[in-house]
């Protein structure tokens, strides 16, 4: 049995991991509200470059390192590898964020972004080793073993090719054009980092939040091999030929691999045995379903691709930013509150529990505005979708206004859940 | 389920863990552990002044185990002073839907 136990040290890592990415998807919305404009042209301009680099990075990237390295050992059944190594990986991160997405805002392709993105690569380096020797420590594999490996191994190779793209800038030497590669380098990162990570992890952690008796892995096997037989075919097949007829049949072995895991998560909620499903699970279930619309719109990508027609480019940001800010950033709202309240919990009652009475971890979260924020959160999915659906300004300022609400609320709660004071009541007093 | 004989002089006692153990709740579910039914054995050593708890959690990967079972450590050893605590952790018989007490279905709203 691996669980979580208070380790001051882990905790200030994985603390400092949430706050920032926190920070980080407040200063995201703001970048949105002020270039409402950018996502009415093609997707390759340097804001909207500057604001998915924020999102993945700074916002996805960051919580899942945080998370990771207080659930992997749950996860995985073992210990962190190393919290010092951790610890030089957000050091490298930080500085390498902010001259990235400072360097593409102002579209400045020199040794700032150079700096920026070398400081990234090793910075994400650096996890990838702490995770592979974290999951070597582990004696008996498991899928979602394979999912989280292979995952971190696809962010440093995503890194790798983004690197090459930022010195290809300046001293152009990849044999084809950046469009080309662009394209390999968001798919590595959306379908190989974020997807098999959010699999893995999740398979794990949605059972056990709904109680569920469901525990068979076959799907999640046919998940695993589906997926990523789908994308190493669309980088080979995408860097020889480009997108083609054969991407419709990479897409539909992607698809049923992605419709494996929802069918997965299915079981559970059909086997679970707390009925009642609270905010954050919700959170979790919407995400789930903007994960199912934005694999829809591939296949209308590709048609409009192939017929050359300029609507493929409003098709792609819209499946771009339905995955990013629908998808991740609706399962990164609900999990923060699932698992950041355990951890404080942790942290304050773990030695009083038995002793005195004791909150329980939800207890922890401001209810009323995780509400707004959820509010918040689908007013953006309807109206910012719709916009960009429609080419319609007004609804993409109304998306983007209800983000910020959002986003403010959830770094409330975050400092309200990390500033908890620990309350107590004996047992006579009951 | 745990069974009480009447014959037996301590049963009153085991009577008075099991109640004190509800004042354990899984964090997750917001009920205790006894409706749940992860206790399965009560063991009185009074010559010793030990306890012995045996029970189990809902789940292996359940990530507040660890806290579950110190709660109920330091729930016996603070309601029955003097007496020191163990708790054993088993797998077998694994817990299932069906060892929740009624009251904790109804709880749950199963």
């Amino acid at each position: 049995m691996s669980t979580i136990k208070h380790d001051a040290s882990l905790y200030k890592i994985v603390v400092i991991h949430y706050l920032i990415a926190a920070v980080c998807f407040l200063v995201l919305a703001v970048m949105m509200l002020f270039s409402v404009d950018v996502f009415s042209g093609h997707y390759f301009q340097p804001k909207i470059l500057a604001m998915t680099h924020m999102a993945v990075l700074g916002w996805g990237t960051l919580i899942i390192w945080g998370a990771c390295y207080q659930l992997l050992p749950v996860v995985l059944e073992t210990e962190l590898f190393s919290k010092k190594l951790a610890w030089i990986s957000l050091s490298l991160f930080l500085p390498g964020l902010i001259a990235l997405v400072y360097s593409f805002w102002v579209f400045n392709p020199g040794i700032h972004m150079e700096c920026g993105s070398i400081l990234l690569l090793s910075s994400i380096l650096l996890f990838t080793i702490n995770v592979f020797f974290t999951a070597r420590k582990k004696q008996q594999g498991s899928i979602q073993h394979d999912f989280i490996f292979t995952s971190s191994l696809c962010l440093a190779f995503t890194t790798l090719l983004g690197t090459a793209l930022v010195f290809n800038f300046q001293f152009a030497f990849l044999p084809q054009d950046q469009l080309h590669f662009l394209k390999l380098h968001a798919h590595i990162g959306i379908v190989g980092w974020f997807l098999l990570l959010v699999i893995g992890v999740s398979t794990k952690l949605v059972p056990m939040f709904l109680v569920s008796s469901y525990h068979n892995t076959r799907l999640l096997l046919w998940s695993y091999y589906l997926i990523v037989v789908a994308l190493l075919l669309f980088l080979v097949d995408a860097y020889i030929w480009g997108i083609n007829y054969k991407t419709y049949f990479i897409v539909l072995i992607g698809s049923a691999g992605i419709a494996c895991y929802l069918v997965f998560i299915g079981k559970c909620y059909k086997s679970r045995i707390r009925k009642t499903i609270d905010l954050p699970m919700m959170h979790t279930f919407f995400s789930l379903m903007l994960l199912a619309i934005a694999i829809i719109i591939l296949p209308l990508i590709i048609t409009y691709n192939l017929k050359n027609d300029p609507a493929s480019v409003r098709y792609s940001l819209l499946y771009g930013s339905m995955l990013f800010m629908g998808w991740l950033t609706a399962l990164i709202l609900g999990q923060t509150f699932k698992t950041l309240p355990f951890i404080v919990w942790i942290k304050h009652y773990e030695h009083l529990t038995g002793k005195v009475q004791t909150p329980m971890p939800a207890d922890l979260v401001q209810n009323n505005i995780l509400k707004i924020q959820a509010v918040g959160l689908v007013v953006f999915c309807i109206t910012f979708f719709g916009g960009c659906l429609f080419s319609s300004v007004l609804l993409k300022y109304i998306g983007i206004s209800a983000l910020l609400i959002s986003a403010i609320t959830y770094l409330v709660n975050v400092i309200h859940v990390l500033l908890h004071q620990s309350k107590t009541t004996t047992y006579d007093k009951v | 389920m745990i069974r009480f004989d009447i014959t037996d002089q301590l049963s009153f006692m085991k009577m008075g863990i099991v109640e004190s153990l509800r004042l354990v709740m899984d964090p997750e579910l917001h009920i205790n552990i006894i409706e749940l039914g992860l206790v399965y054995g009560v063991k009185i050593d009074e010559t010793n002044k030990q306890i012995g708890i045996e029970m189990t959690l809902s789940s292996p990967y359940c990530p507040m185990g660890e806290s579950i079972l110190s709660a109920v450590k330091n729930c016996i050893e603070g309601h029955f002073i003097g007496f020191q605590a163990t708790v054993e952790l088993v797998w077998e018989p694994v817990w299932s839907y069906d060892n929740i007490t009624e009251e904790g279905k109804r709880l749950l709203s199963i």
